[in-house]
């Protein structure tokens, strides 16, 4: 007869269990503590979740993916007509602001080759697309698809038509991360075009806005005003479009950014010559 | 034999890869369903240590924890600290929430999932700086108490 089979349950030892999870808060503990450093772990580790989490991530939620951008269609398509009238109004608008314009470029030309100056303060470092969006919950994060082997760098600049987007705060060999103008937890330091009113700017939390955080000598800026990158902090490039004063408050003012955060595909990042 | 292989443990952890998933990637029309997500996975998080107690959870709470912080916060801490602190908390506590009848306990959960996403929002302030968003813990708050009852019901449904 042959003999029976016996099956032979390995269990872990509670020796093993216990020396895992003191492993595990070690390991815990020397990540939070070591985080805000460039060792090689945590670079590692920010790698691993640019490149290979995140595309799985965007694969597990294609479907909503779909069904956003299906509704965003769908949206647009109903306000086409509303949409081609309106530009039909800035076609109009801007063809008068064209003639003005070149006039202004030649005097312009003329007046820089008296003055001997020097045609731009910028350099453009690398052309990026949108990976994704971490921008809902916590910061607002966007990632792109170019990082330190493009020459990207922490503290660049990030821009697109419209003006000033944001701020590079990390980059792996081929993504980096932009945190947006609007993020509660950035400043910069600006100034209004017709006055020259030096104040730092935040987000306002809402996404929409810009805040004053600070107003050197308390002076209040225009309603209307356009303000632009004053480049004290050496941060960012100055004179970079921000936006237009939309609020005038008694200690603070409100800017209505030009970029359309909602739509951003493209970024220019770029740095002070 | 799919029934076997599917068990409601790897059922709540499909749920928490998909709901950590939704929540890492913003959807610009829709801002509400990564938060919901977000508080999914909460839920589902602290439903795998009440009821599916295992040491395999530390590692969970390991991975998802740093990729939460690296994804949202792009700093290590806030989401680690606040995994781990609370599968410690449970297990120190599980001798007292044997206890308790199942309303109390579902108050109970319910109790901690507040208190973890207000934990987190506290710590994130405290190690990275960031500024506290009371609309956004009013908005949690809102989504916990519109989604908890279904979501229970559905785990409970899982487990049977």
């Amino acid at each position: 007869m042959a003999p029976k089979f016996q099956i032979k349950v390995f269990q872990i030892s509670s020796f093993v269990k216990n020396f895992t999870i003191i492993s595990i808060v070690t390991l815990s503990f020397l990540l939070v503590f070591f985080s805000k450093s460039d060792l090689y772990l945590i670079n590692g580790i920010k790698n691993i979740s640019s490149s290979v989490i995140i595309p799985i991530t965007r694969v597990i939620s294609a479907p909503l993916n779909v069904f956003s951008n299906f509704v965003d269609e769908y949206n647009k398509f109903t306000s086409l007509k509303f949409e081609n009238k309106l530009l039909q109004e800035e076609i109009i608008r801007l063809k008068k602001w064209q003639t003005l314009a070149i006039q202004n470029s030649r005097e312009n030309k003329v007046l820089k080759k008296l003055l001997n100056a020097t045609d731009n303060n910028l350099s453009l470092v690398k052309t990026a697309s949108l990976i994704n969006r971490n921008d809902t919950i916590y910061t607002k994060l966007i990632n792109l698809n170019a990082g330190y082997e493009d020459k990207i760098k922490k503290n660049m600049s990030a821009i697109n038509e419209r003006g000033l987007v944001g701020k590079v705060i990390d980059t792996t060999s081929n993504n980096s991360r932009v945190i947006l103008l609007t993020d509660p937890n950035l400043s910069i330091s600006v100034k209004s075009i017709s006055d020259d009113i030096f104040s730092l700017l935040t987000g306002n939390g809402d996404g929409k806005y810009l805040v004053s955080s600070f107003v050197k000598e308390n002076k209040m800026p225009r309603l209307g005003d356009i303000v632009v990158t004053s480049g004290t902090a050496q941060i960012f490039p100055v004179d970079l479009l921000v936006g237009k004063v939309a609020k005038v408050e008694k200690n603070r003012f409100f800017v209505l950014p030009f970029v359309d955060f909602e739509n951003i595909d493209y970024l220019q990042i770029v740095t002070s010559k | 034999m799919f029934t076997k292989l599917f068990n409601s443990s790897v059922k709540l952890n499909i749920i928490l890869i998909i709901s950590f998933s939704i929540s890492v990637n913003s959807f610009t029309l829709f801002p509400n369903v990564n938060n919901a997500f977000y508080v999914l996975f909460h839920l589902t998080f602290i439903y795998l240590i009440f009821y599916h107690y295992h040491y395999y959870l530390y590692v969970v709470a390991l991975v998802y924890g740093v990729l939460f912080d690296i994804l949202l916060l792009n700093y290590v801490g806030t989401h680690l600290i606040t995994f781990l602190s609370l599968l410690i908390f449970f297990v120190l506590l599980k001798k007292y929430l044997i206890r308790l009848s199942s309303y109390q306990i579902i108050f109970i959960y319910f109790i901690t999932l507040i208190a973890f996403l207000l934990f987190e929002q506290i710590l994130a302030n405290l190690i990275n700086n960031y500024k506290f968003n009371l609309s956004l813990i009013f908005n949690f708050f809102l989504i916990s108490l519109i989604i908890f009852i279904p979501t229970v019901f559905l785990f409970t449904k899982l487990d049977k």
